[in-house]
């Protein structure tokens, strides 16, 4: 990605892949090679960051992008960008995973109030498109427990149960913090 | 005070499922929901529209080569087939892109051509036309490797269903396909297994739905079928039907 992209080159730069994804339904290999490049630290940033284990965010990389040569042709550039396309297909397997393998792992246990990275850095605001920055004001708008839920259960894929036994509060608590943050959310960034 | 947060069946499910919060049966629940509407997976594309920015956050990590030469030895395992397809000669079989299109796997494309060519033998009435004489899909598992692929004959109204994965199903259980309208519910077509092709009779009212818009699904029912006449066991594989005309 560019350190610094205007609003333009974004704009470019997504129709770019729509067009690149649009040929690998074709069963174009060059455009696969392509859209890998310019993807995959991305996708695998995500995987690495909720899966943890270098081994498996390796092999969840793999599947996703074997995954997007089979699935292309479902793709509908007037429904969403490639991006949220491939970051929504990511997202799933990722959370596919994660269910498989939670029984066998114990959830740490996280003090809310311990948790370092609700804000991100100036770096990142600078290159950040223009819907993360509305999103971001809408979480700022949050009540800061519902805030902080949303993002852990975002960041981490963990289950309502997972979430409320990290934070030691009733499930039905963790609930009622992530579903009125969800509608306010909706509230916010549909207005 | 009773509001719609109280129930589990509450629209903002979609929003659960995005954001990852939901367990596996509820997680397929959803999943489910979105194959046979296009009102829930239209809920679901809204909801990673507006949650995903958050994913920008992360910062990006550049993965090791190896992973892409493993992606190109996976997918290459596929390309032999497109080489052993038969040349061109119009129609189906001329139609290379659409075949590569789908993805099919090598075995499982040589295998629905043998029997669709066995289907074909013999003179044809009518030469082959614009008019779609074939459909196909590949019926996709939830891992992502195709499952079974689907050519539906429509002059001879019957489908050759070959399995191309070998899912293995519980004692008692077995995969029954389901023909899904856009927005409809599903409509049964047969049983059919994990192991050998099967060739299953259209209802020839079926064949009107057959679309651009319609999908098929594999679910595990009891070994006789379903006993409701709708899918009782989860859905494990799903595919879009797509023109298999030249």
């Amino acid at each position: 990605m560019h350190p610094n992209p205007s609003m333009s080159d974004a704009a470019d730069e997504r129709d770019e892949l729509s067009r690149l994804l649009i040929r690998v339904a074709a069963g174009d290999e060059d455009a696969f090679a392509e859209l890998y490049r310019r993807t995959s630290a991305r996708l695998f940033g995500v995987c690495l960051r909720m899966l943890v284990e270098h081994g498996e965010a390796e092999e969840a990389l793999q599947d996703i992008y074997t995954t997007v040569w089979r699935r292309a042709a479902s793709f509908d550039a007037a429904r969403a960008g490639a991006m949220t396309w491939m970051m929504a297909l990511a997202r799933n397997k990722i959370i596919d995973r994660l269910r498989q393998r939670r029984e066998s792992m114990p959830s740490p246990v996280v003090d809310l109030d311990g948790v370092v990275d609700e804000h991100p850095g100036p770096a990142l605001q600078a290159e950040a498109s223009q819907e993360y920055r509305r999103l971001q004001e809408c979480l700022e708008a949050l009540e800061s427990r519902q805030r902080q839920s949303v993002r852990d259960a975002f960041f981490s894929g963990s289950t309502y149960s997972e979430l409320a036994a990290r934070c030691q509060v009733p499930i039905g608590t963790m609930k009622s913090w992530i579903r009125r943050g969800l509608l306010q959310l909706r509230t916010c960034l549909d207005a | 005070m009773n509001t719609p947060l109280d129930h589990d069946s509450s629209p903002l499910r979609y929003a659960e499922y995005v954001l990852g919060v939901l367990d596996a049966d509820a997680r397929a629940e959803v999943a489910r929901e979105m194959l046979i509407s296009d009102e829930a997976a239209a809920a679901v594309t809204l909801w990673h529209r507006r949650l995903q920015p958050m994913s920008e956050e992360i910062p990006s990590v550049q993965p090791p080569g190896r992973v892409w030469r493993r992606i190109q030895q996976s997918l290459h395992r596929e390309a032999p087939a497109r080489e052993a397809a038969p040349p061109a000669r119009g129609g189906l079989w001329g139609n290379l892109r659409f075949w590569q299109g789908l993805g099919l796997g090598a075995s499982a494309l040589a295998a629905a051509c043998l029997l669709l060519l066995c289907f074909s033998w013999g003179p044809r009435v009518a030469p082959p036309s614009a008019s779609v004489a074939f459909m196909a899909a590949t019926i996709t598992q939830s891992d992502g490797h195709v499952g079974w692929t689907a050519t539906m004959d429509l002059e001879r109204a019957r489908i050759v269903v070959v399995p191309v994965a070998s899912p293995s199903f519980a004692p008692g259980k077995a995969p029954q396909l389901w023909l899904i309208p856009a927005g409809q519910k599903p409509i049964s077509i047969g049983m059919i297994t994990s192991r050998t092709p099967t060739t299953l009779a259209l209802d020839r009212a079926l064949l009107s739905r057959l679309g651009p818009t319609a999908s098929l699904a594999v679910s595990v029912e009891p070994g006789g079928g379903s006993p409701t006449g709708q899918p009782t066991g989860p859905v494990v594989a799903t595919g879009t039907i797509g023109a298999a005309s030249g």
